[in-house]
């Protein structure tokens, strides 16, 4: 045991003075001051003052949506778990807020090193917005309080809480929780969104001018789009998680239960994902009623083609989605397969169709050579593809379809009773084909009209139709499956393992769709630290390249996918060792390989 | 080799990385390490793969007043502007067309006065433009023209003389505006950017337009 222990702190020592010798350049710290004023930027040589607070920052904001998105999800697996008496949700809702502990104090270090970072580089951009905002940090030191003291009743009182009044209470807890969290993101979004999109801060009390400044024109698009952004993280992440543990697992109880956890997480995934695309609609239609310009830089200027990534990177997050879907009516469904091939084909095609118009750019800045050759500044044939009034038409229909794609798996297996069943079906039918019909004529009449009547009552019916047809069917299959008879019971526990590589790469397409638009937001104020009021004027006052900041993003999405890892691991280590304890291992049916999927004989749990 | 490709370089390597931990190592966690390094080495090439376009800031203006001669050299100047720091052609157009998100600038420059354009840069709201070409009730256009001596474009009095000299030269009109009413600005040159050599793979935006008597953008 001596040995192993001086073994590791060998290494560590050794660690220790690697870490040293490349921390021995950094005292040569640069620092740009004007001849008589204050310093105004430090630098770190090597990496640069600009990319470490970059990658800092993206770490503490992706950890930051993961502790935001957990406890959502927790809380509402909990509810699930209450109203419906279902205890494998509270297992799980318990299972995801074990993570918690570890995960704020990991979220809580990146913070802290962030701020210690802004102060040492950035001592005049600190300066000016603490001097602005200073009362809301105190808020937000006190949002902390708060929060850390719910989490500890919330996550400790789990098992003495369980009945009656105390679970109501445990309950209310967990409402508590997610109340102070959602104050914890918005207050220092208000700071963020300040530098995007100040507004005149006018004379008055200290608490007048941190309000004007935090009610700030991007700051509510920015919550909402946030806030459902967490959920669909915290939804991915658990589905990640379920499909990892499910390519590991060795027993069938345990593919049972993390292939049902994979479902949930893609299903909370899903249904935040739905939302996600007219929360993002809204946040880009304030930044252009706020500033033009800056709309423009990031739709149709330098940043235009990060729009086709983006484009890209959702559209295999939806093909990854209902994917997994396909997938488990297939897998999970026994005799479901051939019933559903046929309409599984057809909205595949109606995705990649979809897929490929939302990628077509239209608006990208070419060269005069460029533009003589496209014979003008549009594509001659895929220019008309490429404008918004085409792209927010696929969009919707793409929700429709990952909708249908859901209800699809939710009534497979099932044999309608209720006489009412045929009407109903025709009426949804009906819903859902005008409904579809609706969205492209709105889609092609918006060429014909003036932009802003497009975006003022085009696109909002179009947004407004597909949540009419979502609140709609949903309740409706709901009755309608209420009395239907199960033909065939859901088996987990039975997906290949793909699946599980589905869901890993759901999460990872949101990781970096995130790093990607926070590249995005962050470069849309183009040489400004505040935009318009403080300029950027240290060496890094340039938005680098999609192509060298892709590699930035690569490593937070990496780097965060190893730290989500370690707070897993370090989260169930203790299980673990209780299994070892409890348990004998058992051999799996048929002598197959110990991998998910493996091919057990259809029947067998 | 480039920049460009010693990138490339890397994101394939991660792509191999992942298909080599695919191949060989049978850990389950360490093979969904290898997917996810695929996954996001082709999210880097994909990156890599369009065109670089890099945004470097401004550099302050500097004025050679002794090399402008002639009002043409003026309009010159304005014609850079236009394109680039002025970002003018962002929204209008010269000459019809059906997607630019404001009023056509053919011919401006014949129709308004020096004085009225003047205006119309600097307090875009003092008169409404009402658009009747089009027949019917006036067309409306989405944006809302921002002030172009204010942040964040902040054109100075000479750069917006600019480019209404050279409107009035695309409209075919005498240029009214003289090298007199110049003014010498008063800020100095400013500091090296390091960017510059830092994203020296990036095509910048509007660089080739750049004139050498007004560093413009």
């Amino acid at each position: 045991m001596s040995h192993v222990v001086d073994r590791h702190g060998a290494w560590l020592v050794s660690l220790l003075m690697v870490v040293g010798c490349m921390i021995l350049p950094a005292i040569g710290f640069a620092a740009d001051s004007t001849a008589a004023g204050p310093t105004e930027y430090r630098d770190i040589p090597y990496i640069g003052s600009r990319n470490l607070i970059w990658i800092v920052a993206q770490l503490h904001l992706l950890l930051a949506g993961f502790v935001l998105g957990v406890p959502i999800f927790a809380w509402l697996c909990e509810i699930i778990a209450w109203k419906g008496g279902e205890q494998r949700y509270d297992k799980l809702a318990k299972e995801f807020t074990k993570l918690l502990t570890s995960a704020y104090a990991t979220t809580a270090l990146f913070g802290g090193i962030l701020l210690f970072l802004l102060i040492v580089f950035y001592p005049k951009l600190m300066n000016y917005l603490t001097d602005i905002f200073f009362p809301s940090f105190l808020l937000y030191c006190l949002l902390f309080l708060f929060e850390t003291a719910t989490l500890y009743l919330y996550w400790y009182g789990w098992d003495a809480m369980q009945e009656g009044g105390k679970k109501t209470l445990h309950i209310f807890l967990g409402f508590l929780l997610n109340f102070f969290a959602i104050f914890i993101m918005i207050v220092p979004n208000a700071w963020a969104t300040f530098q995007s999109s100040p507004v005149v801060i006018s004379e008055g009390t200290a608490i007048e001018r941190a309000w004007a400044a935090t009610w700030n024109p991007t700051w509510w698009p920015i919550n909402i789009h946030r806030l459902i952004a967490n959920v669909v993280l915290g939804g991915y992440i658990c589905g990640a998680y379920a499909g990892v543990r499910y390519l590991a697992a060795k027993t069938a109880a345990d593919r049972e239960h993390y292939d049902w956890m994979g479902y949930v997480g893609n299903f909370i995934g899903v249904f935040g994902l739905l939302a996600l695309p007219f929360a993002g609609y809204w946040l880009m239609r304030e930044i252009y009623q706020y500033n033009q310009q800056m709309g423009i830089t990031l739709m149709g200027g330098f940043l235009s083609w990060l729009f086709i990534i983006q484009a890209m990177l959702i559209g295999v997050l939806f093909l990854g989605s209902n994917y997994y879907f396909w997938l488990g009516i297939t897998y999970r469904i026994p005799g479901s397969e051939n019933q559903y091939r046929k309409p599984i084909l057809w909205m595949l095609i109606s995705l990649l169709l979809c897929l490929a118009v939302w990628m077509t750019p239209h608006s990208l800045v070419a060269s005069i050579e460029e533009a003589q050759k496209m014979g003008g500044a549009h594509h001659p044939l895929l220019g008309v593809l490429g404008v918004m009034s085409a792209k927010m038409t696929v969009s919707n229909l793409m929700i429709l379809i990952t909708f249908m794609s859901f209800v699809m798996y939710w009534r497979a297996g099932k044999q309608d009773t209720a006489p009412w069943a045929r009407l109903a079906k025709a009426v949804m039918g009906a819903i859902l084909a005008l409904a579809s019909i609706a969205v492209i004529i709105l889609g092609v009449w918006g060429y014909f009209v003036p932009a802003i009547v497009r975006i003022n009552y085009f696109s909002t019916s179009q947004v407004a139709i597909v949540i009419f047809v979502i609140l709609t069917i949903t309740p409706l299959t709901a009755l309608l499956l209420k009395s239907a008879k199960t033909t065939t019971d859901m088996v987990w526990g039975r997906m290949p393992p793909r699946a599980g590589y589905a869901l890993v790469l759901n999460a990872v397409m949101v990781i970096l769709l995130m790093a990607l638009m926070g590249y995005a937001r962050s470069s849309s104020r183009v040489h400004w630290h505040i935009y318009g009021v403080m300029r950027d004027t240290s060496p890094y006052a340039y938005s680098p390249a999609l192509g060298s900041a892709s590699l930035i993003m690569v490593f937070c999405t990496f780097f965060f996918c190893l730290l989500v890892a370690f707070i897993f691991w370090v989260a169930t280590m203790g299980d673990k060792a209780k299994g070892v304890q409890g348990t004998v291992k058992q051999d799996l049916p048929h002598g197959i390989p110990a991998m998910a999927g493996g091919g057990p004989e259809r029947g067998e749990g | 080799m480039s920049e460009l490709a010693q990138l490339q370089l890397v994101a394939l390597g991660i792509v191999i990385f992942g298909i080599l931990i695919l191949l060989f190592i049978r850990s389950n966690f360490f093979r969904v390490t290898g997917f996810v390094s695929i996954v996001l080495g082709l999210f880097s090439l994909m990156s890599l793969a369009v065109p670089q376009m890099a945004s470097l800031p401004p550099a302050d203006e500097t004025i050679d007043i002794a090399s402008i001669k002639t009002p043409a050299d003026i309009a010159a100047l304005g014609q850079t502007i236009f394109f680039s720091k002025g970002q003018c052609a962002l929204c209008h157009s010269i000459g019809p067309s059906e997607s630019a998100r404001c009023p056509d600038l053919k011919g401006i420059g014949a129709k308004l006065t020096k004085e009225f354009l003047y205006e119309s840069l600097t307090d875009p709201q003092a008169f409404i433009y009402q658009d009747y070409r089009h027949g019917g009730v006036p067309k409306e256009y989405p944006a809302t023209m921002p002030r172009i001596d204010k942040d964040p474009i902040g054109l100075s009095k000479n750069e917006i003389l600019a480019v209404i000299a050279f409107l009035q030269q695309m409209s075919g009109e005498p240029i009214s505006v003289s090298v007199s009413e110049l003014e010498m600005p008063e800020q100095g040159p400013s500091d090296p950017v390091k960017a510059a050599q830092a994203v020296s793979v990036a095509r910048v935006q509007g660089q080739e337009k750049r004139g050498n008597l007004w560093n413009v953008r």
